[in-house]
């Protein structure tokens, strides 16, 4: 039979977004916390779930290997696709923000070094301020280059704070907000629309249910 | 690559390319064929949706700048303004064409063959319609049967905002936000914008405005839009109804966001998916301003689909033949002379035929039949049985009689 298939990250954001669906009716009996599938369906065999890692979220949406894709717009924003970017699920809340120890100036600068996990917006960003730049891309334990003098500040995704402020930095400016979206693949909006506006449907439920 | 060449996607590619042009025939196209080589120029000068890094450039010994062929709409274009002053009644051309670009993407191949239409005839309603049924019907052809075919306008947007005083930053950032039908951002947007606040309304509205023809055209009567786009909308709209006598309904949907791909379009411009491929496999729309960079009016229609991508979207059905091979001949050195007569015989009919002598023949041939001459007698096998025979007619008979007349001979 046809269904929908979903791509997403393991982890808060899709159990979130599973428990919205759940809300509507749509129901994952198949997942437990300690589960390792990677792909399972829902109880009616309407949606299949795909857990693949958040940057390729887009990449798998983009080439159609999922119909939607539920990633940060933090990744959207760093590796643009050609996809309908169509909901703000309102999960997942964060800010992408400058880092770094207190006082360290980012106005006015002729130059900074700066380790980010988001090479891309951050150089944009800096290059919009004027600021040359020297980018040092990471991949995680961004924190830690202020520390040991690989960089000047960092570029990360902040939520609550305390991963910097245990490490003595702080947020010395805001960049963007940051939340999880809807992706969806372009062909497939065209081919399963009612399915796609359906699954759109039930996920909008879950939000109002919750706010 | 490998399996391209030593698999079957070379039949199949073949055989979609046969199913394209038998169908594009049918509508009064005639096929044509442009130079593998173009002036630079001609590129560097007309508005074009091609990146020009993505063009192969190549230098002759005089100095100047070739590409290898991008596209075939722009020259066939050109050429037709050079031999016609002004539009004969119209023109229907169609090719099937090898064009060259270099995406930034690895892997992906240079070379990739086109096949498509261009209809040179004035606008109107019916003959965007007749094209987008032709898009429609050369897919279904091809074996899917889940087709869609999403309609916008190419001047709707650049209408929209004709009198905006915005910048090309901000332009851009517009559009990649529709593109995306990104809702979210859209609003916010705008609201930094000094665009008038009617069209601000329908510039939101755009990324919505998609949908069966009845659910687009339903909403469009609440927007306030200017004359010259209120008569894009007219004409789209006359051209879903003859699209719809084409009994093409559920085969279409409406997006006014469908603004990626303008390039030198002018008014309506399609793009046709197909069942379970995340990609676009047609594309199109009415060109009228091409012409007029030459300096003349010809207006024009047209769409292009890829091979490759269509061999990619129909890799799980059945488009090949089960056999490449009808007969296979083995002989004994001695037959040789009766051999070589048969093969002719067959092949005159148009069966496919591969001969070889039998001390040669270590393998199974991949073919229906196989026939053998030997000093003692001539055998005809096929899966099921073998038979003798005695002279070709009755060789034929056999033949004809379990296979028939080769299916290929129209």
């Amino acid at each position: 039979m046809d269904y929908l298939t979903v791509a997403m990250a393991k982890g808060r954001t899709a159990e979130r977004a599973m428990k919205f669906l759940e809300k509507s009716g749509v129901r994952f009996s198949e997942f437990t916390d300690q589960s390792r599938k990677l792909v399972i369906f829902d109880d009616a065999q309407k949606i299949k779930l795909i857990f693949v890692k958040a940057v390729d979220v887009p990449i798998y949406v983009e080439n159609g290997a999922a119909d939607v894709g539920i990633v940060g717009k933090d990744v959207m924003m760093e590796d643009p696709r050609d996809v309908y970017e169509l909901l703000d699920l309102g999960i997942g809340r964060c800010k992408l923000a400058i880092a770094g120890f207190p006082d360290t100036p980012v106005e006015n600068v002729p130059f900074l070094t700066v380790a980010s996990k988001y090479p891309l917006v951050a150089k944009e960003y800096f290059d919009k301020k004027g600021i040359r730049t020297e980018m040092i891309k990471l991949n995680g334990s961004i924190e830690l280059a202020p520390l040991i003098g690989l960089s000047d500040v960092i570029v990360d995704i902040v939520e609550t704070g305390t991963t910097l402020k245990e490490n003595g930095l702080v947020v010395l400016e805001e960049m963007a907000d940051v939340s999880a979206r809807l992706i969806v693949n372009k062909a497939s909006y065209a081919t399963k629309t009612e399915d796609i506006q359906q699954f759109i449907k039930d996920m909008k439920e879950g939000l109002e249910v919750r706010s | 690559m490998y399996s391209e060449i030593l698999g079957n996607e070379h039949d199949k590619h073949e055989k979609i390319i046969g199913t394209l042009a038998k169908r594009f025939t049918t509508y009064g196209y005639k096929r044509i064929k442009t130079s593998a080589f173009e002036q630079y120029e001609l590129y560097s000068n007309v508005r074009t949706s091609i990146n020009q890094n993505e063009m192969i450039k190549v230098i002759d010994y005089t100095g100047e700048v070739l590409v290898l062929r991008p596209d075939v709409t722009i020259p066939l274009t050109q050429q037709l303004v050079q031999l016609n002053k002004s539009l004969p009644e119209e023109l229907r051309y169609y090719y099937v064409q090898e064009v060259f670009r270099q995406t930034f993407q690895e892997n992906e191949r240079i070379g990739k063959t086109q096949a498509g239409v261009e209809f040179y005839c004035k606008s109107s309603p019916a003959a965007d319609a007749e094209t987008i049924m032709l898009a429609c019907h050369a897919l279904r052809d091809v074996g899917f049967s889940d087709v869609k075919i999403e309609i916008g306008y190419a001047g709707f947007f650049n209408e929209l905002i004709a009198d905006s005083d915005i910048t090309a930053n901000q332009t851009a950032e517009l559009k990649r936000l529709i593109q995306a039908k990104n809702v979210v951002e859209i609003g916010p947007f705008l609201q930094q914008l000094s665009i008038d606040p009617a069209i601000k309304e329908v510039l939101e509205q755009l990324p919505l405005l998609y949908g069966s023809p009845e659910f687009v055209f339903e909403r469009l009567k609440n927007l306030q839009v200017s004359e010259s786009a209120q008569q894009a909308i007219d004409y789209l709209q006359q051209t879903c109804k003859i699209v719809g006598l084409y009994g093409l309904n559920k085969h279409i949907v409406i997006d006014l966001g469908l603004i990626n791909h303008m390039g030198y379009y002018s008014g309506i411009i399609f793009q046709g998916y197909v069942e379970n491929f995340g990609k676009p496999v047609l594309m199109g729309g009415r060109y009228d301003a091409l012409s007029e960079e030459f300096g003349v009016k010809l207006p024009a229609i047209g769409f292009a689909c890829e091979i490759e991508s269509l061999v990619k979207a129909s890799s799980d059905k059945e488009l090949q033949e089960r056999y490449s091979i009808d007969v296979t001949v083995l002989y004994e050195e001695s037959r040789l002379k009766y051999a070589i007569d048969i093969t002719n015989e067959l092949r005159e009919r148009d069966y496919r035929v591969i001969s070889k002598p039998l001390s040669e023949s270590t393998y199974a041939t991949d073919s229906q039949y196989t026939i053998e001459l030997t000093e003692l007698q001539n055998k005809i096998a096929d899966q099921e049985e073998v038979k003798e025979f005695s002279d070709f007619k009755q060789l034929l008979d056999l033949i004809i009689s379990k296979k028939g007349v080769p299916e290929w001979t129209i």
